[in-house]
């Protein structure tokens, strides 16, 4: 998933951790998945599913991290501030991957990756292959 | 003017019901096998439906098949839910089902999750946001999933005259914008009398499930169909992992009428027996061989097939009491080689055992192996059995079903040959515990009977309906040939249908005289 999280990430930083310190309060990935999530479930779901990843994205600085009533995030221009652009790339790397794995858990590889599509339609991942990356995670 | 949407796995039934002159109100197919009969061609265009029921009777499935059946790009579905399952949940289950083609969503189909709408505002912003999708959208399905809890949360906000006048407005806004729409939701019926929602709409669509001792049956009614003719009744309902299946209770009344105007005599496969017959059974005949277990029905039955196979006439036998392998297996040992029939495409057994089956799921499951092969012959072994394989609830009605399968069975011009089972008692010749006799056009019932300190066996053709046949009672034997009619009849002994006979005549000097059936063996 992690994978998939950081081809989206850096299809969204054009591939420079360090471009987006203009606007680090968006998380522009998030911000492109709840319109489109939150038609499949309500607000409502989508903040519980975001919450539930803030939860258990194993990350600690992701802790100073909420979710607030209209499903954005609150907090992360304080982890901005906090950390190098690197540690906030993967920091959000961490919290859409746990978001993604909470979307294949529920709906499926396939659907997800539907959905991604559909957010992000100029982005290949055709060729995306969930197996591989968990063979890839389970070596590293 | 509307395009008719093109289906993408079943064809489009695109016929007219009404009149040249008239509008032309086109059928949108269902998606669901079995159900464009039952409604009568298909589901009217534009038409404002209810999907109604309890929990777990397959109302959200019955929806998704429509909507997979229909939604196209030009003209896309909108699936609206509201307070019961979310949109995403849906999916995780729905995906499930071969229908479900994750490729179509966002682009023919559209999931749209209204929840929020209704809790945080009121039922004038659920309509303005419907409104708002589908004059964006302009969809040639729209479904809302659950409208029963959109309904009573409008009801309890702003009153019941509100509500019906939110229910009209909708229904007449989505019909003008040429949807056909469907409305699902979890009613009983006891609510038909007094909600008006069921006046307003043109068609319902009602789901039910009973739970007959160990046996869960789902019916669906077509309560209401405006403009066009459904079939009336409960008709039996399966889900399975291509969604929903419905099983006209009509079909057997619907069979094609193909019996032939001349119909021939159809060997039985034994000699003896087709002259007993008067030649034989006329083609289209339904032939009731009833007996104890142990007088050679099944065999009678397997010679019948035979028999068939030679002639070059392909055949079905619905088993339900034995397996096939012990089906084949014994037939070999009569030197019929059921299975190189089957590999030749000329012979299918089916093997019917679920014990919670339908008539009408049976009819389907014979009538699709006749269409397949072209079977002219059906053994039916035994009736016992099929009563048995069927769910407790629709034993009930088992000679009602009876009768319609073999009306369509024989209708389409098979000939079926039905075993029964029964009790040998000594003082009458029963046929069968059904009495089922006027379902049968011909009759040979097998009996015990003693003679001569041995238990052996008779036949007797009861009744043909539509020929002379002999009144003979004829004694019979099993070798590894099959049944084998031995003796002409015996006319030293009378009450031989009682099974105890007496003797007539002077009693023959005979020597220790071994019986005349020898085991069949291989």
């Amino acid at each position: 998933m992690r994978n998939l999280a950081k081809r989206l990430m850096a299809y969204e930083t054009g591939g420079n951790k360090s471009s987006e310190t203009q606007n680090p309060v968006a998380f522009h990935c998030c911000e492109k998945l709840r319109p489109r999530l939150a038609t499949l479930m309500g607000d409502a779901g989508f903040r519980a599913l975001l919450s539930r990843a803030l939860a258990n994205a194993e990350c600690p600085s992701l802790r100073a991290v909420h979710v607030k009533a209209d499903g954005s995030l609150e907090g992360l221009g304080d982890l901005h501030a906090q950390l190098g652009p690197t540690e906030f790339f993967e920091a959000r790397v961490v919290l859409l991957a746990q978001l993604l794995g909470s979307l294949v858990a529920f709906i499926g590889e396939d659907l997800t990756l539907h959905l991604v599509r559909e957010v992000w339609p100029n982005i290949p991942i055709d060729d995306f292959d969930f197996g591989e990356e968990s063979k890839y995670a389970q070596t590293n | 003017m509307h395009k008719l949407i093109k289906a993408t796995k079943p064809a489009l039934v695109k016929q007219v019901v009404s009149k040249p002159g008239k509008v032309a109100i086109h059928k949108l197919p269902t998606g669901v096998r079995g159900l464009d009969d039952i409604v009568g061609g298909g589901i009217p265009e534009f038409s404002f439906n209810i999907i109604a029921g309890s929990p777990g009777c397959g109302k959200t499935t019955l929806a998704h098949q429509i909507v997979f059946a229909n939604a196209t790009p030009e003209k896309p579905a909108l699936y609206f839910t509201v307070l019961g399952e979310p949109a995403l949940k849906m999916l995780r289950y729905q995906q499930q089902y071969t229908f479900f083609d994750e490729s179509r969503l966002g682009k023919d189909i559209h999931f749209i999750h209204l929840s929020d709408v209704v809790l945080e505002q009121d039922v004038q912003a659920v309509l303005a946001e419907i409104i708002n999708q589908v004059t964006a959208t302009r969809p040639g399905i729209v479904v809302v999933d659950s409208f029963r809890t959109l309904v009573r949360k409008a009801s309890s906000d702003v009153g019941e005259v509100e509500t019906q006048s939110f229910v009209h407005r909708l229904a007449q806004f989505l019909t003008s914008w040429e949807a056909t729409t469907f409305l699902v939701g979890e009613y009983v019926e006891e609510e038909i009398r007094d909600n008006a929602l069921f006046t307003m709409v043109d068609g319902i669509f009602w789901l039910s499930q009973v739970a007959e001792r160990n046996s869960v049956l789902r019916k669906l009614q077509i309560m209401k169909l405006r403009g066009q003719a459904s079939v009336p009744g409960l008709h039996t309902v399966r889900i399975s992992d291509g969604g929903v299946q419905t099983f006209s209770r009509s079909l057997g009344s619907m069979g094609n009428s193909m019996k032939p105007a001349q119909r021939r005599l159809l060997s039985s496969g034994v000699a003896e027996l087709d002259k007993m017959l008067g030649g034989g059974i006329r083609e289209g005949d339904s032939l009731l061989v009833a007996g104890p277990s142990g007088t050679g029905k099944s065999a009678l039955a397997t010679q019948f097939i035979a028999e068939g196979l030679r002639q070059g006439e392909p055949g079905i036998m619905a088993i339900f009491e034995e397996r096939p392998e012990g089906y084949t297996q014994r037939a070999g040992t009569f030197g019929l080689h059921l299975k190189e029939a089957h590999r030749k495409g000329m012979l299918e057994i089916l093997y019917l055992r679920p014990l919670d089956l339908s008539v009408d799921e049976t009819l389907e499951e014979i009538l699709n192996s006749i269409q397949k092969i072209d079977a002219k012959r059906l053994v039916i072994d035994s009736l016992v059995g099929f009563e048995m394989a069927l769910a407790p609830g629709f034993r009930a009605d088992f000679r009602e079903s009876l009768y319609r399968m073999i009306g369509a069975l024989t209708g389409a011009g098979i000939t079926i040959l039905s075993t029964v089972e029964v009790e040998d008692t000594f003082t009458g010749l029963p046929f069968s515990h059904y009495a089922i006799s006027f379902l049968t056009d011909d009759i040979i019932r097998l009996r015990y009977v003693e003679i001569d300190g041995q238990l052996r066996k008779v036949m007797v053709v009861v009744k043909m309906r539509r020929g002379n046949h002999s009144k003979d009672i004829r004694e019979y034997v099993i070798t590894d040939k099959g049944v084998v009619v031995i003796h002409p009849r015996r006319t030293d002994y009378h009450g031989l249908t009682t099974g105890i006979p007496h003797r007539t005549g002077p009693r023959k000097a005979q020597e220790n005289e071994v019986a005349p059936e020898p085991k069949a063996t291989k």
